[in-house]
Protein backbone atom coordinates (compact mmCIF):
# COMPACT_ATOMS: atom_id res chain seq x y z
CA UNK A 1 0.00 0.00 0.00
CA UNK A 2 1.37 3.25 -0.35
CA UNK A 3 2.39 5.69 2.52
CA UNK A 4 1.76 9.46 2.86
CA UNK A 5 4.32 12.34 2.87
CA UNK A 6 4.84 13.37 6.69
CA UNK A 7 6.47 16.43 6.96
CA UNK A 8 8.21 17.22 10.18
CA UNK A 9 7.85 20.74 11.63
CA UNK A 10 9.34 21.49 14.82
CA UNK A 11 7.15 19.70 17.41
CA UNK A 12 4.52 18.49 14.77
CA UNK A 13 4.23 15.75 12.21
CA UNK A 14 2.24 17.03 9.48
CA UNK A 15 0.52 15.02 6.61
CA UNK A 16 0.96 16.48 3.41
CA UNK A 17 -1.64 14.80 1.65
CA UNK A 18 -4.18 15.07 4.13
CA UNK A 19 -3.78 18.95 5.02
CA UNK A 20 -3.88 19.50 1.13
CA UNK A 21 -7.12 17.55 1.07
CA UNK A 22 -8.50 19.29 3.64
CA UNK A 23 -7.80 22.52 2.21
CA UNK A 24 -9.02 21.71 -1.50
CA UNK A 25 -12.57 20.22 -0.09
CA UNK A 26 -13.10 23.45 2.02
CA UNK A 27 -12.07 25.77 -1.10
CA UNK A 28 -14.05 23.23 -3.80
CA UNK A 29 -17.13 23.60 -0.96
CA UNK A 30 -17.10 27.38 -0.45
CA UNK A 31 -16.94 27.93 -3.73
CA UNK A 32 -19.92 25.87 -4.74
CA UNK A 33 -21.85 27.41 -1.84
CA UNK A 34 -20.41 30.57 -3.32
CA UNK A 35 -21.55 30.36 -6.99
CA UNK A 36 -24.76 29.43 -6.14
CA UNK A 37 -25.62 32.30 -4.07
CA UNK A 38 -23.81 34.68 -6.74
CA UNK A 39 -27.01 36.43 -8.48
CA UNK A 40 -29.28 35.90 -5.33
CA UNK A 41 -32.88 37.01 -6.68
CA UNK A 42 -36.25 36.20 -4.82
CA UNK A 43 -38.55 35.96 -7.86
CA UNK A 44 -35.96 34.52 -10.53
CA UNK A 45 -33.56 32.49 -9.03
CA UNK A 46 -30.78 31.07 -11.26
CA UNK A 47 -30.63 27.46 -12.04
CA UNK A 48 -27.56 27.12 -9.44
CA UNK A 49 -29.47 29.07 -6.82
CA UNK A 50 -32.55 26.54 -7.03
CA UNK A 51 -30.36 23.30 -6.48
CA UNK A 52 -28.87 25.06 -3.44
CA UNK A 53 -31.96 25.83 -2.79
CA UNK A 54 -33.13 21.80 -3.03
CA UNK A 55 -30.35 20.63 -0.73
CA UNK A 56 -31.52 23.34 1.61
CA UNK A 57 -34.77 21.91 1.71
CA UNK A 58 -33.75 18.32 1.93
CA UNK A 59 -31.15 19.07 4.91
CA UNK A 60 -34.29 21.15 6.32
CA UNK A 61 -36.54 18.52 6.19
CA UNK A 62 -34.60 15.45 7.36
CA UNK A 63 -32.96 17.31 10.63
CA UNK A 64 -36.53 17.84 11.54
CA UNK A 65 -37.39 14.47 11.15
CA UNK A 66 -34.68 14.14 14.63
CA UNK A 67 -36.20 16.96 16.30
CA UNK A 68 -39.15 19.38 16.26
CA UNK A 69 -39.54 21.64 13.41
CA UNK A 70 -39.73 25.56 15.38
CA UNK A 71 -35.71 23.96 16.66
CA UNK A 72 -34.53 23.60 13.32
CA UNK A 73 -33.06 26.77 12.51
CA UNK A 74 -29.92 26.90 14.69
CA UNK A 75 -28.33 23.72 12.90
CA UNK A 76 -29.44 23.95 9.37
CA UNK A 77 -26.26 26.11 8.63
CA UNK A 78 -24.12 23.39 10.73
CA UNK A 79 -26.05 20.86 9.11
CA UNK A 80 -25.59 21.86 5.54
CA UNK A 81 -22.12 22.37 5.86
CA UNK A 82 -21.83 19.09 7.23
CA UNK A 83 -23.04 17.33 4.58
CA UNK A 84 -21.53 19.68 1.58
CA UNK A 85 -17.79 19.33 3.23
CA UNK A 86 -18.32 15.63 3.48
CA UNK A 87 -19.61 14.88 0.53
CA UNK A 88 -16.93 16.71 -1.51
CA UNK A 89 -14.23 15.28 0.64
CA UNK A 90 -15.34 11.89 -0.23
CA UNK A 91 -15.41 12.46 -4.07
CA UNK A 92 -12.24 14.26 -3.93
CA UNK A 93 -10.11 10.89 -3.86
CA UNK A 94 -12.65 9.23 -6.55
CA UNK A 95 -11.43 10.68 -9.97
CA UNK A 96 -7.94 10.59 -9.92
CA UNK A 97 -4.71 9.93 -7.63
CA UNK A 98 -1.18 11.43 -7.53
CA UNK A 99 1.37 8.47 -6.75
CA UNK A 100 5.39 9.16 -6.65
CA UNK A 101 7.81 6.81 -6.14
CA UNK A 102 11.19 8.00 -4.13
CA UNK A 103 14.22 5.29 -3.75
CA UNK A 104 15.83 8.32 -1.73
CA UNK A 105 15.80 9.57 2.35
CA UNK A 106 13.69 12.31 1.95
CA UNK A 107 13.10 13.40 5.87
CA UNK A 108 11.40 16.30 4.95
CA UNK A 109 8.70 14.13 3.68
CA UNK A 110 8.69 11.45 6.23
CA UNK A 111 10.96 8.96 3.93
CA UNK A 112 13.05 7.61 6.76
CA UNK A 113 16.03 4.94 6.46
CA UNK A 114 13.82 2.65 8.77
CA UNK A 115 11.09 3.11 6.10
CA UNK A 116 12.94 2.50 3.06
CA UNK A 117 14.57 -0.58 4.58
CA UNK A 118 11.04 -1.85 5.36
CA UNK A 119 9.95 -1.22 1.53
CA UNK A 120 12.65 -2.97 -0.18
CA UNK A 121 13.97 0.60 -0.89
CA UNK A 122 11.35 1.46 -3.01
CA UNK A 123 8.75 4.22 -1.21
CA UNK A 124 5.54 5.39 -3.18
CA UNK A 125 3.99 8.39 -1.65
CA UNK A 126 -0.03 9.09 -2.34
CA UNK A 127 -0.08 12.74 -2.56
CA UNK A 128 -4.07 12.81 -3.25
CA UNK A 129 -6.82 11.16 -1.34
CA UNK A 130 -10.21 12.27 0.02
CA UNK A 131 -9.36 13.68 3.43
CA UNK A 132 -12.29 11.90 4.78
CA UNK A 133 -10.16 8.37 3.67
CA UNK A 134 -8.02 9.80 6.83
CA UNK A 135 -9.32 8.13 10.45
CA UNK A 136 -7.50 11.41 12.06
CA UNK A 137 -9.70 13.98 9.86
CA UNK A 138 -12.93 12.47 10.69
CA UNK A 139 -11.51 12.14 14.38
CA UNK A 140 -12.09 15.43 14.38
CA UNK A 141 -15.44 16.17 12.50
CA UNK A 142 -16.46 13.68 15.28
CA UNK A 143 -14.84 15.12 18.25
CA UNK A 144 -16.59 18.65 16.46
CA UNK A 145 -19.77 17.30 16.64
CA UNK A 146 -19.17 15.53 20.06
CA UNK A 147 -18.04 18.76 21.38
CA UNK A 148 -21.31 21.03 20.47
CA UNK A 149 -23.69 17.68 21.19
CA UNK A 150 -22.14 17.77 24.86
CA UNK A 151 -22.17 21.72 25.02
CA UNK A 152 -25.92 22.22 23.95
CA UNK A 153 -26.78 19.83 26.41
CA UNK A 154 -25.36 21.23 29.18
CA UNK A 155 -26.56 24.64 28.39
CA UNK A 156 -29.96 24.11 26.69
CA UNK A 157 -30.95 20.97 28.51
CA UNK A 158 -28.87 20.42 31.55
CA UNK A 159 -31.32 18.88 34.38
CA UNK A 160 -32.36 16.02 31.44
CA UNK A 161 -29.15 15.82 30.22
CA UNK A 162 -27.28 15.22 33.10
CA UNK A 163 -30.42 13.03 34.56
CA UNK A 164 -29.84 10.60 31.41
CA UNK A 165 -26.53 9.23 32.67
CA UNK A 166 -28.31 7.44 35.43
CA UNK A 167 -31.25 6.72 33.37
CA UNK A 168 -32.91 4.17 34.29
CA UNK A 169 -31.14 3.45 37.36
CA UNK A 170 -28.24 4.70 38.18
CA UNK A 171 -26.49 0.74 38.11
CA UNK A 172 -26.51 2.44 34.15
CA UNK A 173 -24.24 4.78 34.90
CA UNK A 174 -20.99 2.70 32.70
CA UNK A 175 -23.21 2.00 30.23
CA UNK A 176 -24.30 5.15 29.75
CA UNK A 177 -21.10 6.21 29.22
CA UNK A 178 -19.48 3.89 26.80
CA UNK A 179 -22.85 5.07 25.08
CA UNK A 180 -21.79 8.39 24.77
CA UNK A 181 -17.82 7.37 24.05
CA UNK A 182 -19.28 5.27 21.22
CA UNK A 183 -21.54 7.65 19.62
CA UNK A 184 -18.54 9.76 18.23
CA UNK A 185 -16.08 6.92 17.58
CA UNK A 186 -18.75 4.92 15.46
CA UNK A 187 -19.38 8.60 13.58
CA UNK A 188 -15.59 8.59 12.88
CA UNK A 189 -14.95 5.23 12.14
CA UNK A 190 -17.79 4.78 9.61
CA UNK A 191 -16.89 7.35 7.51
CA UNK A 192 -13.68 6.49 7.36
CA UNK A 193 -13.89 2.82 6.90
CA UNK A 194 -16.49 3.38 4.25
CA UNK A 195 -13.99 6.15 2.06
CA UNK A 196 -10.74 4.23 3.14
CA UNK A 197 -12.39 1.22 1.66
CA UNK A 198 -13.34 2.98 -1.31
CA UNK A 199 -10.00 3.79 -2.21
CA UNK A 200 -8.30 0.95 -1.10
CA UNK A 201 -10.66 -0.20 -3.50
CA UNK A 202 -9.79 2.02 -6.10
CA UNK A 203 -5.97 1.49 -5.87
CA UNK A 204 -6.26 -2.26 -6.11
CA UNK A 205 -8.46 -1.97 -9.40
CA UNK A 206 -5.68 0.11 -10.71
CA UNK A 207 -3.46 -2.23 -10.40
CA UNK A 208 -5.09 -5.07 -12.47
CA UNK A 209 -4.15 -2.57 -15.62
CA UNK A 210 -6.46 -1.41 -18.37
CA UNK A 211 -8.58 -4.74 -18.12
CA UNK A 212 -9.79 -3.33 -15.06
CA UNK A 213 -11.73 -0.19 -16.28
CA UNK A 214 -15.32 -1.47 -16.51
CA UNK A 215 -14.95 -2.50 -12.68
CA UNK A 216 -13.03 0.51 -12.00
CA UNK A 217 -16.24 2.87 -13.67
CA UNK A 218 -18.79 0.52 -11.76
CA UNK A 219 -16.97 1.44 -8.62
CA UNK A 220 -16.11 4.89 -8.75
CA UNK A 221 -19.85 5.29 -9.19
CA UNK A 222 -20.89 3.24 -6.63
CA UNK A 223 -18.35 5.02 -4.36
CA UNK A 224 -20.27 8.35 -5.10
CA UNK A 225 -23.37 6.91 -4.01
CA UNK A 226 -21.43 5.76 -1.05
CA UNK A 227 -20.03 9.08 -0.42
CA UNK A 228 -23.80 11.09 -0.61
CA UNK A 229 -24.94 7.89 1.89
CA UNK A 230 -22.17 8.87 4.66
CA UNK A 231 -22.35 12.21 4.23
CA UNK A 232 -26.33 11.85 4.61
CA UNK A 233 -25.78 9.50 7.19
CA UNK A 234 -23.08 11.62 9.32
CA UNK A 235 -25.43 14.75 9.23
CA UNK A 236 -28.33 12.93 10.09
CA UNK A 237 -26.90 11.02 13.14
CA UNK A 238 -25.34 14.51 14.47
CA UNK A 239 -28.70 15.98 14.41
CA UNK A 240 -30.46 13.02 16.04
CA UNK A 241 -27.43 13.30 18.90
CA UNK A 242 -27.95 16.69 19.06
CA UNK A 243 -31.66 16.52 19.03
CA UNK A 244 -31.32 13.19 22.15
CA UNK A 245 -28.74 15.27 24.57
CA UNK A 246 -30.30 19.33 23.69
CA UNK A 247 -33.81 18.80 23.10
CA UNK A 248 -36.18 17.68 25.37
CA UNK A 249 -39.97 17.21 24.85
CA UNK A 250 -42.22 18.48 27.55
CA UNK A 251 -44.53 15.51 26.29
CA UNK A 252 -42.63 13.00 29.06
CA UNK B 1 -2.38 4.75 7.82
CA UNK B 2 -0.95 6.03 10.72
CA UNK B 3 -2.59 8.68 13.36
CA UNK B 4 -1.63 11.92 13.06
CA UNK B 5 -3.46 14.11 15.93
CA UNK B 6 -2.20 17.12 13.95
CA UNK B 7 -4.74 15.64 11.11
CA UNK B 8 -7.49 16.10 13.48
CA UNK B 9 -6.76 19.55 14.44
CA UNK B 10 -5.95 21.02 11.02
CA UNK B 11 -9.22 19.30 10.70
CA UNK B 12 -11.19 20.99 12.97
CA UNK B 13 -9.73 24.12 12.56
CA UNK B 14 -10.62 23.98 8.43
CA UNK B 15 -14.22 22.87 9.48
CA UNK B 16 -14.35 26.01 12.10
CA UNK B 17 -13.26 28.34 9.34
CA UNK B 18 -15.40 26.88 6.44
CA UNK B 19 -18.67 26.61 8.88
CA UNK B 20 -17.99 30.47 9.30
CA UNK B 21 -17.42 31.56 6.00
CA UNK B 22 -20.12 29.53 4.70
CA UNK B 23 -22.61 31.07 7.22
CA UNK B 24 -21.56 34.21 6.59
CA UNK B 25 -21.20 34.89 2.94
CA UNK B 26 -23.51 31.67 1.56
CA UNK B 27 -26.01 30.70 3.87
CA UNK B 28 -26.73 33.65 5.45
CA UNK B 29 -27.70 35.58 2.19
CA UNK B 30 -29.64 32.36 1.11
CA UNK B 31 -31.79 31.98 3.94
CA UNK B 32 -32.16 35.38 3.82
CA UNK B 33 -33.52 35.17 0.12
CA UNK B 34 -35.21 32.50 0.84
CA UNK B 35 -36.87 34.18 3.94
CA UNK B 36 -37.92 37.17 1.77
CA UNK B 37 -39.65 34.49 -1.24
CA UNK B 38 -41.42 32.67 1.37
CA UNK B 39 -43.18 36.15 3.03
CA UNK B 40 -43.57 37.17 -0.74
CA UNK B 41 -45.73 34.09 -1.30
CA UNK B 42 -47.16 34.44 2.19
CA UNK B 43 -48.02 37.65 0.85
CA UNK B 44 -49.42 37.18 -2.77
CA UNK B 45 -51.96 34.39 -1.36
CA UNK B 46 -53.40 36.63 1.31
CA UNK B 47 -53.56 39.30 -1.78
CA UNK B 48 -55.27 36.79 -3.45
CA UNK B 49 -57.76 35.54 -0.98
CA UNK B 50 -58.45 39.44 -0.16
CA UNK B 51 -58.83 39.78 -3.93
CA UNK B 52 -61.18 36.73 -3.98
CA UNK B 53 -63.05 37.60 -1.17
CA UNK B 54 -63.77 40.72 -2.57
CA UNK B 55 -64.67 39.61 -5.90
CA UNK B 56 -67.02 37.72 -4.01
CA UNK B 57 -68.64 40.64 -2.28
CA UNK B 58 -69.33 42.85 -5.35
CA UNK B 59 -70.48 39.32 -6.90
CA UNK B 60 -73.15 39.06 -4.16
CA UNK B 61 -74.03 42.83 -4.48
CA UNK B 62 -74.44 42.28 -8.24
CA UNK B 63 -76.74 39.71 -7.11
CA UNK B 64 -78.79 41.93 -4.75
CA UNK B 65 -78.94 44.67 -7.33
CA UNK B 66 -80.05 42.09 -10.18
CA UNK B 67 -82.57 41.05 -7.81
CA UNK B 68 -83.74 44.52 -6.66
CA UNK B 69 -84.25 45.32 -10.66
CA UNK B 70 -86.17 42.21 -11.65
CA UNK B 71 -88.82 43.41 -8.68
CA UNK B 72 -88.79 46.55 -9.65
CA UNK B 73 -89.57 45.68 -13.28
CA UNK B 74 -92.00 43.33 -12.01
CA UNK B 75 -93.79 46.26 -10.26
CA UNK B 76 -93.76 48.40 -13.03
CA UNK B 77 -95.24 45.45 -15.04
CA UNK B 78 -97.69 45.16 -12.71
CA UNK B 79 -98.65 48.61 -11.91
CA UNK B 80 -99.18 49.22 -15.51
CA UNK B 81 -101.21 46.14 -16.22
CA UNK B 82 -103.80 47.42 -13.09
CA UNK B 83 -103.41 51.23 -14.83
CA UNK B 84 -104.29 49.71 -18.34
CA UNK B 85 -107.09 47.42 -16.89
CA UNK B 86 -108.72 50.61 -14.76
CA UNK B 87 -108.55 52.81 -18.15
CA UNK B 88 -109.97 50.22 -20.31
CA UNK B 89 -112.64 49.90 -17.66
CA UNK B 90 -113.23 53.72 -17.37
CA UNK B 91 -112.87 53.57 -21.27
CA UNK B 92 -115.88 50.91 -21.41
CA UNK B 93 -117.84 52.87 -18.62
CA UNK B 94 -117.81 56.24 -20.33
CA UNK B 95 -118.74 54.60 -23.52
CA UNK B 96 -121.43 53.01 -21.53
CA UNK B 97 -122.23 56.48 -19.81
CA UNK B 98 -122.01 58.37 -23.00
CA UNK B 99 -124.17 55.51 -25.29
CA UNK B 100 -127.06 55.99 -22.67
CA UNK B 101 -127.37 59.83 -22.72
CA UNK B 102 -127.04 59.55 -26.33
CA UNK B 103 -129.95 57.08 -25.90
CA UNK B 104 -132.09 59.17 -23.77
CA UNK B 105 -131.37 61.78 -25.43
CA UNK B 106 -132.90 60.62 -28.68
CA UNK B 107 -135.89 59.02 -26.35
CA UNK B 108 -136.50 62.71 -25.32
CA UNK B 109 -135.90 63.84 -28.75
CA UNK B 110 -138.24 61.38 -30.27
CA UNK B 111 -140.66 62.62 -27.28
CA UNK B 112 -140.77 65.96 -27.73
CA UNK B 113 -141.14 65.40 -31.58
CA UNK B 114 -144.13 63.28 -30.92
CA UNK B 115 -145.31 65.95 -28.45
CA UNK B 116 -144.78 68.38 -31.44
CA UNK B 117 -146.39 66.39 -33.75
CA UNK B 118 -149.55 65.11 -31.26
CA UNK B 119 -150.10 69.39 -31.20
CA UNK B 120 -149.85 70.02 -34.97
CA UNK B 121 -151.81 67.38 -35.59
CA UNK B 122 -154.33 68.55 -32.93
CA UNK B 123 -154.05 72.22 -34.27
CA UNK B 124 -154.21 70.84 -37.82
CA UNK B 125 -157.46 68.79 -36.66
CA UNK B 126 -159.24 71.09 -35.06
CA UNK B 127 -158.88 73.28 -37.88
CA UNK B 128 -159.72 70.82 -40.57
CA UNK B 129 -163.04 69.37 -37.96
CA UNK B 130 -163.94 73.40 -37.88
CA UNK B 131 -164.12 73.15 -41.68
CA UNK B 132 -165.55 70.20 -41.51
CA UNK B 133 -168.47 71.32 -39.29
CA UNK B 134 -168.91 74.41 -40.74
CA UNK B 135 -169.23 72.85 -44.30
CA UNK B 136 -171.51 70.14 -43.40
CA UNK B 137 -173.50 72.26 -40.50
CA UNK B 138 -173.05 75.34 -43.39
CA UNK B 139 -173.86 77.10 -40.30
CA UNK B 140 -171.58 79.55 -38.99
CA UNK B 141 -170.53 78.44 -35.64
CA UNK B 142 -168.93 79.98 -33.13
CA UNK B 143 -165.76 79.09 -34.13
CA UNK B 144 -163.73 79.45 -30.23
CA UNK B 145 -166.59 77.62 -28.80
CA UNK B 146 -166.09 74.94 -31.57
CA UNK B 147 -162.63 74.64 -31.07
CA UNK B 148 -162.92 74.19 -26.76
CA UNK B 149 -165.45 71.46 -27.95
CA UNK B 150 -162.80 69.52 -30.33
CA UNK B 151 -159.75 70.16 -28.32
CA UNK B 152 -161.85 68.43 -25.11
CA UNK B 153 -162.88 65.45 -27.41
CA UNK B 154 -159.11 65.08 -29.11
CA UNK B 155 -158.27 65.50 -25.24
CA UNK B 156 -159.85 62.76 -24.46
CA UNK B 157 -158.48 60.68 -27.09
CA UNK B 158 -154.82 61.57 -26.55
CA UNK B 159 -155.40 60.19 -22.93
CA UNK B 160 -156.60 57.19 -24.04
Amino acid sequence: MHEFPVMPLGPFHIDISTLVAIVVSVIVTFLIAKLAVRNLSVDNPSKFQNFLEWVVDFVHSFISSTMPVNRVKPFLSLGMTLIMFIFVSNLLGLPFGIVTETHHVNESIGVTQDLLDSKGGEVELAWWKSPTADISVTAGLALIVFVIVHFLGLKQNRKHYLKHYFHPFPIFFPVNIIETISKPVTLALRLFANIFAGEVLIATILMMGWYGTPFLAAWQAFSLFVGGIQAFLFTILTMVYISQAAIHEEEH
Amino acid sequence: MSWHWESTVIAMIAFGILYWLLSKYAFGPLFEVMEKRRQLVLEQMNTAENSRKAAEQQMEEQKAALQQARKEAYEIIEQSRTTSSKQAEEIVQSAKSEASRLKDDALKDIESEKNKAIAALRTEVGGISVKIASKIIEKQVDEKSQEQLVGQYLKEVGNK
